[in-house]
């Protein structure tokens, strides 16, 4: 009997600590299609510091929308991105879904409920001034990391003063995950995406995958 | 006792358990998850969601809870077919249907047993319910969730569908989906008996097993009968979810782990074993 006792605790002390772990490359983001714009359940939070994200999008057609929608991630400075859609791998006809090609849902109908998976690669950033530093050739290693500047002006900054800029050099910001119509070019539905710095504190009844 | 066992060691059921398991499997799992494509899903994830629609989250209202078992309602009544069935025939849907745990079960069977983990010395129901609690409890006091975050309903099916969709692949693109294929793999595939993770973490199965305890006075189970009994352990060491018990009386059955595979009725050479009502 106690060693289900103790067990038990085990269990629930290791659950706990899984439930209100977040892991942070990665956030669920439930919205809806609407012609008249449709919105997100809640902003996707992400943390900043890691090499690659995943943002799992589901969204229902509401009535009575119909069209084409392009899908972009938006915002500065600028992700790469990679985004596939569920659907059957062996379509046996029993359901009519839309296509989607190059980012683009083809023959949305109402009540569809398409699913996207969004993976996103943050690109360096200069630790100063959050500009985009890809191949810049001004580079400094503080704290065993290598930081890029856009120029030496910010660089200068950096070595005054590298305490309060280093692990700055991961994107933080605002993004949306946009889908528009492609006939009209409106917006049928936003989807924030909040990448924040390591330790602010994320929003209340966010979801997290 | 035979004309109270409705089926006996040559029945469909027992000898068929795998092939069942084999169809169940391909009607309900990528690449052809022709099941789900009837409603326009592909996988149990949505209208097929058969976890999410019972774990209620702080600040939720009702409308916004009931409106959960709308947006999964095949889930709902899948969730409410299988305890029904349970509680008057025993686990079948674990044990015979369930493609998730019939999955990580046929591929434990096909490892070599040198590659198998026993966990039989871990008592699970403790583990189970200590999940469930944690699963029930912590979105109703906002400070977590299990649910989604550690699902293998949505584990294997993707876990199948990788290879052929790269919607399936990213799921494993990022730390959760790298952490749900290790327990899948750790507690099913590599589990001795293969149902490691259906007996620890699956919280239908735990819902399930409830169901099982409570109906065992009225419905059909598996049972030992004691006087026949020699305490030979052969069904004991074939038990997939080690729901088998020998002490100073002999070998019991813990019929809040215990699923109808019936693996043990076949090897019990004394006929000891029987699946029935209970005869007193």
């Amino acid at each position: 009997m106690t060693k289900k006792i103790i067990i038990f605790v085990i269990a629930v002390g290791v659950s706990l600590t899984a439930a209100t772990h977040r892991w942070n490359d990665s956030a669920h983001a439930i919205g809806v299609i609407k012609a008249s714009g449709g919105t997100a359940r809640h902003a996707v939070s992400l943390e900043s510091g890691e090499d690659s994200y995943m943002l799992i999008a589901t969204a229902t057609v509401i009535p009575p929308y119909r069209g084409d929608v392009k899908v972009v991630l938006e915002g500065k400075p600028e992700m790469e991105y990679e985004i596939h859609s569920s659907g059957p791998i062996v379509d046996l006809g029993l359901h009519t879904w839309p296509k989607f090609e190059n980012n683009t849902f083809y023959g949305l109908k109402p009540k569809d409920r398409p699913a996207l998976w969004v993976k996103m690669k943050p690109p360096q950033v200069d630790p100063v001034c959050g500009m985009e530093v890809k191949n810049s050739p001004l580079i400094v290693f503080s704290g065993g990391r290598e930081y890029r500047f856009c120029s030496r002006q910010c660089l200068e900054r950096f070595e005054k003063d590298s305490r309060s800029y280093e692990g700055r050099d991961q994107v933080r910001g605002k993004y949306t995950l946009a889908f528009y119509d492609t006939k009209t070019g409106m917006s049928v539905l936003n989807i924030p995406v909040v990448i924040k710095g390591k330790g602010e504190k994320s929003d209340a009844g966010e979801h997290h995958h | 006792m035979q004309a109270n066992t409705i089926i006996d060691k040559q029945s469909f059921w027992v000898k068929h358990r795998f092939k069942i398991i084999l169809a169940s499997m391909v009607l309900l799992l990528p690449p052809l998850a022709a099941v789900f494509q009837v409603s326009g899903d592909t996988a149990f994830c949505g209208t097929w969601c058969p976890r999410m629609f019972f774990s209620w989250r702080k600040d939720m209202s009702g409308a916004e809870f009931f409106l959960g078992f709308v947006r999964s309602y095949l889930g709902v009544v899948l969730v409410t077919a299988v305890l029904a069935s349970t509680f008057l025939l025993g686990r079948y849907w674990c044990s015979h249907v369930c493609p998730v745990g019939g999955a990580m079960e046929t591929v434990s069977r096909l490892l070599p047993r040198w590659m198998k983990i026993d966990f039989a010395g871990i008592p699970a129901p403790s583990v189970r319910y200590g999940y469930l609690s944690v699963y029930l409890l912590a979105p109703a006091l906002g400070i977590g969730s299990l649910c989604c975050n550690y699902c293998n309903f949505a584990t294997i099916p993707r876990f199948f569908g990788a290879a052929f969709s790269q919607a399936d692949m990213a799921y494993f693109f990022r730390t959760a989906g790298l952490i749900n294929l290790g327990l899948v793999v750790v507690l099913g595939f590599l589990a001795k008996g293969g149902r490691g993770y259906c007996n620890f973490l699956c919280p239908i199965g735990a819902l399930d097993a409830l169901s099982n305890r409570i109906g065992k006075t009225f419905g059909r189970r598996v049972r030992i009968d004691i006087s026949k009994c020699t305490s030979c352990g052969a069904c004991k060491r074939v038990c997939p979810t080690w729901s088998i018990n020998s002490d100073s009386k002999g070998m019991s059955i813990d019929q809040l782990s215990c699923m109808p595979c019936r693996e043990c009725e076949k090897v019990c050479g004394q006929e000891a074993i029987r699946y029935g009502k209970n005869e007193r």
